[in-house]
This record gives structure tokens, C-alpha cells and sequence, in this order.
């Protein structure tokens, strides 16, 4: 495996992980965002990852998914190079049809929902049916009403995303990224952008995810949450990853200082 | 007072000014649409190669009368070997001039998408293509219809710069017209009249184009307990 040693100091991944990162980092011109992450994830594992705004959630999720391209290190998805490919010694980009492939197995739902206005909810689940899979009319809209059916949906399937609640939108958003098939999914803030009496609905339909076995990669600030289903919490501050491990250990005995400030201001936010 | 036979005996030159309008305006906005889309699209596709080359260019269209522009073309293309007939200068001068306000509604209209969406697209593996024609078209086709009717307007009647040039189009045959009869009233309206027309088909146009975008109703569910709804 010459190509792998030339672009990672660690050998490809040997265990069965679904996403594997070495060593990643990320800088915005002079800010350094990410430093030295390393992350995997088992099948079927939930992760959580916690920390305080800035602290760089967003873009380790945004890395993982190469929709900002890392800048050292490596990433895998079912023990495929990420993004970049080596070329007579030297990393190059690789094309974007094969960061699609290579990403194919991931879904991801954003804080803002990003839904396409011009479409119904259904028409959001079955673009990519039909763009990408080649499905016809007819199946793709058998296809995504069992989607929107699996999220709770299938009576809002005419309406145009204006028309739906924040938290309706979050779910049409989960279905059109599970019409994909995908074996594991990342969630930025998925209740971040909602109204507090609709973020219950968004979770019950990850826990129910969750439950069925589903790879999954949360960005959240819903302790409680994170609390009952994750198995392991990651918390980040600086663009590092400062502490990681069961949520019982991590929220009942933190060993940093940061997370126990941390754990401290939410608590007191949530407690009046 | 008002003589409409006068008209009649000009026809011949009203019409051969209609026509050289018609035409010098249709290919001059066909040129400012298509080389606005150009510009836009270089823009986007490279910002830092050309974005700086295209805002002066941008810049230039709306800081400079449209006049000087064509003074330049015709009677300055000759010294840099350049010489053009004035009504290929007058069809060049609409078109360069109009492209720089083109490339402005055309940004506009791909900016208004917000970037999450294409993120998204791209996440479920859309190609770029896909999501050009799929999710960015559609919905920018919207916002720019107003303003590109409105533009498509101006540059019509902007167009009647050309008769200084020496093009025989509506205002230079209208005023020929007027110096040969002495009457000052019957063409000069005869020629509105005619302008006012090729607007009006282009607001109107404009106006269909609009209604067809923004109509566009969901197409029915294919199973029950959907409920269709109309987008406003
Ligand atoms: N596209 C970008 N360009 C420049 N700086 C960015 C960009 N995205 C994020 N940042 C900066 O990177 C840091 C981490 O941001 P982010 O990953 O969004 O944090 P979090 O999700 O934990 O709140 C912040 O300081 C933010 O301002
Ligand atoms: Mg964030």
C-alpha cells in the first residue's frame, strides 16, 4: 500500500470502521480550525460530539464529508481515501465524481435544513431517486413516500417546504438524505434552528434511528440527548478534541478543566 | 392639423426604420444576454481570476453613456483597425453595453441560492450539472425575469442612440421625415408609437414568463392523503 504511507503517518484502517480520520487539520488562512484529529466510527456506533461555539464541530463534520476539503491528514469512508489521491508521490485532489463515490455511503442533515423551495417535500426526497439512481417517477415516489412515511410525513407530501414547520423541515431533510441508502449519517445541530417545543419530534425520529442501527455522527448541544443515546461523547474546544468516552463517564466525571466549565454554563443555562 | 395621409406617402421609410430597429435591438439584446450569461458565469466559476476583470467590466457599462460607446465603436474602430458598418456597431454597442447589466442580474440571481443547497445536492451524490439545471435554474429563473424584462426594455429604447451613428433606424428615418415634409408632430408620434409597441411585447412577454415560473403548481402525489397546495 504505497499510496496510503506517502499520505498518512498511520497505515490505512485495518479494523472494520465505517469513517476513519488520521491526523486531520484544517485552517481558514491563518486560523487553524482543526488540530490533529483522529476519529473512527464502528458500524451502528452513535457519537456525539459537544463543545462550545467556534470550537470547530462544524467543519471536523464538514472535513469528514470533504465539503471542506482537510488540509493534512487523511480520511476514509469504508477504508477509501477521502478527496485526495496520490500521484507519483504527490497528493492531488481527486475528481469530484470520485469524492461522490467514495462519499456515497454518508448522509448529511444540516442545521438550516437546506431543503430546495422549489419542490414539495416529496419532490426534495425523490430528486436524488431519480438525478442520481436513475429511478423512474413512479418508483421514486414509492420510494420516498415510504420515506417521508418513515419520518411521519407522508401527509405533508404535496406541500412545498414554506408550508412546513421547522421541524417538519428537519424531517423531510433526514428522509431525502435516507432515500440515499446511506450507512452512516452526520447531523450538524439538527434542532439548533428550531423552535424548543418542535425539537422533540427531530430527535424522536434520530433515537428511532438510532435504534435500528444506524451509524451516526451528531453535532449537538441536547445534553440529555446525547445523554440516552449516544456511546460515545466527543468534546472539542480549540479545534482539538479534548476529551472522548462513554457520555456517563464524560458527563458524571470530566477530567479537563474546559469540559467541566463547559458542563458547568450549560447547566446553569438550563436550570432557570 | 394632424395629417395621417402624410404617413402614408412615408411608409416606406417608417417601415425600413422599423425594421433596422427591430432587428439591430433583437440581435443587439440577444448578444447582451448571452455575453452577460458568459461574463456571470466566469465570474462564479473563477472568482479570483475573473471577478476583478469582470466588475471593471460591470463598472465601465454602467459608469459610461452608451453614446460614447458607440462613438467609440464606429468612429474609433477604424485607428485600431476595426471598421464596422454603423449598424453592426449599433448591434456590438447594445450588446457589449447591456451584457455588463446582464452579468449583474445574472449573479444576483445565482447568488439568491443559498450555498446549502448545492451542499446538499452534492452530498446525495447530484452532480453539478444536475444541480445547475435542477435546483439553481429553476429557481433563479424567477428572480431574474423582472429585472432582465426591465433591462431588455431600456436597452430598446436606449437603441435610438444608433441614429447618431447614422443608423436608418425608427429616430433617424422620423427625422428625416421631418425635414422633408416640415411636419414635426405625425412622425415623431407614429415612431413612439411603434417603440411603445416592441415594449409593450417585451413587458407582456416578460409579464407571461413570470406568471409560467411562479405558477408552477405541485404536480399530485401519487398516493393518497397528500394534499396538493398552491405556491404563491
Ligand atoms: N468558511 C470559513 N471561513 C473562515 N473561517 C471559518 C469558516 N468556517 C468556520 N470558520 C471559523 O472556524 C472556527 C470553527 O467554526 P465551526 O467549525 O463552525 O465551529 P462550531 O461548529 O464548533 O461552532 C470558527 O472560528 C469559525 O469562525
Ligand atoms: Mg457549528
Amino acid at each position: 500500500m504505497p499510496m496510503a504511507d506517502t499520505l498518512s503517518p498511520s497505515s490505512p484502517p485495518r479494523q472494520k470502521s465505517i469513517v476513519e480520520a488520521h491526523g486531520i487539520s484544517k485552517q481558514f488562512g491563518d486560523l487553524e480550525v482543526l488540530t490533529d484529529i483522529d476519529f473512527s466510527l464502528a458500524p451502528s456506533e452513535v457519537v456525539c460530539v459537544i463543545g462550545p461555539s467556534g470550537s470547530g464541530k462544524s467543519t471536523l463534520l464538514r472535513c469528514l464529508a470533504f465539503l471542506e476539503p482537510y488540509d493534512h491528514g487523511s480520511v476514509y469512508i469504508d477504508g477509501q481515501l477521502l478527496g485526495y489521491e496520490d500521484r507519483n508521490g504527490k497528493r492531488v485532489r481527486t475528481s469530484e465524481k470520485r469524492v461522490d463515490d467514495v462519499r456515497a455511503p454518508v448522509g448529511m442533515v444540516f442545521q438550516h435544513f437546506h431543503l430546495w423551495p422549489h419542490r414539495t417535500a416529496l419532490e426534495n426526497v425523490t430528486e436524488a431517486l431519480r438525478l442520481v439512481n436513475g429511478l423512474s417517477r413512479q418508483e421514486a415516489d414509492t420510494e420516498g413516500m415510504a420515506m417521508l412515511e418513515q419520518v411521519g410525513l407522508s401527509d405533508r407530501a404535496g406541500h412545498f417546504p414554506e408550508s412546513l414547520s421547522g421541524g417538519q423541515k428537519q424531517r423531510v431533510a433526514i428522509a431525502r438524505a435516507l432515500a440515499m441508502k446511506p450507512r452512516v449519517m452526520f447531523f450538524d445541530e439538527p434542532t439548533s434552528a428550531l423552535d424548543p417545543e418542535l425539537v422533540g419530534e427531530v430527535l424522536d425520529v434520530m433515537k428511532k434511528l438510532a435504534a435500528d442501527g444506524m451509524t451516526m455522527v451528531i453535532v449537538t448541544h441536547e445534553m440529555g440527548f446525547a445523554a440516552n443515546v449516544a456511546n460515545r461523547v466527543i468534546f472539542m474546544d480549540q479545534g482539538r478534541v479534548v476529551e472522548s468516552g462513554p457520555p456517563a463517564t464524560l458527563f458524571r466525571q470530566p477530567k479537563s478543566e474546559r469540559l467541566q466549565q463547559f458542563l458547568n454554563t450549560w447547566r446553569e443555562r438550563n436550570i432557570d | 392639423m394632424f395629417d395621417i395621409t402624410l404617413l402614408w406617402e412615408v411608409r416606406g421609410l417608417i417601415l425600413q426604420g422599423f425594421w433596422n430597429t427591430l432587428w439591430i435591438c433583437f440581435t443587439g439584446c440577444l448578444l447582451a444576454l448571452s455575453l452577460g450569461l458568459v461574463l456571470a458565469a466566469l465570474r462564479l466559476a473563477n472568482p479570483r481570476l475573473f471577478g476583478y476583470p469582470v466588475a471593471c467590466y460591470v463598472e465601465l457599462c454602467r459608469g459610461t453613456p452608451l453614446l460614447i460607446l458607440l462613438f467609440l465603436l464606429y468612429y474609433g474602430g477604424p485607428s485600431i483597425g476595426l471598421t464596422l458598418s454603423a449598424s453592426v456597431a449599433g448591434v456590438m454597442g447594445l450588446g457589449l453595453y447591456g451584457a455588463g447589466y446582464f452579468a449583474e442580474i445574472y449573479r444576483g440571481g445565482f447568488k439568491s441560492i443559498p450555498k446549502g443547497q448545492l451542499e446538499a445536492a452534492r452530498m446525495l451524490g447530484i452532480s453539478r450539472w444536475h444541480a445547475l439545471t435542477h435546483i439553481q435554474i429553476p429557481q433563479m429563473a424567477r428572480l431574474i425575469v423582472p429585472p432582465g424584462t426591465n433591462q431588455l426594455i431600456i436597452l430598446v429604447k436606449e437603441s435610438a442612440l444608433i441614429s447618431i451613428i447614422s443608423v436608418d433606424d425608427l429616430t433617424k428615418n422620423a427625422t428625416t421625415i421631418v425635414n422633408q415634409t416640415f411636419q414635426v408632430i405625425e412622425p415623431y408620434l407614429a415612431v413612439a408609437l411603434l417603440y411603445w409597441l416592441m415594449i409593450e411585447l417585451i413587458a407582456r412577454g416578460g409579464y407571461a414568463l413570470e406568471k409560467r415560473l411562479a405558477n408552477r403548481q405541485p404536480r399530485p402525489a401519487s398516493q393518497q392523503g397528500a394534499t396538493p397546495h398552491a405556491h404563491g
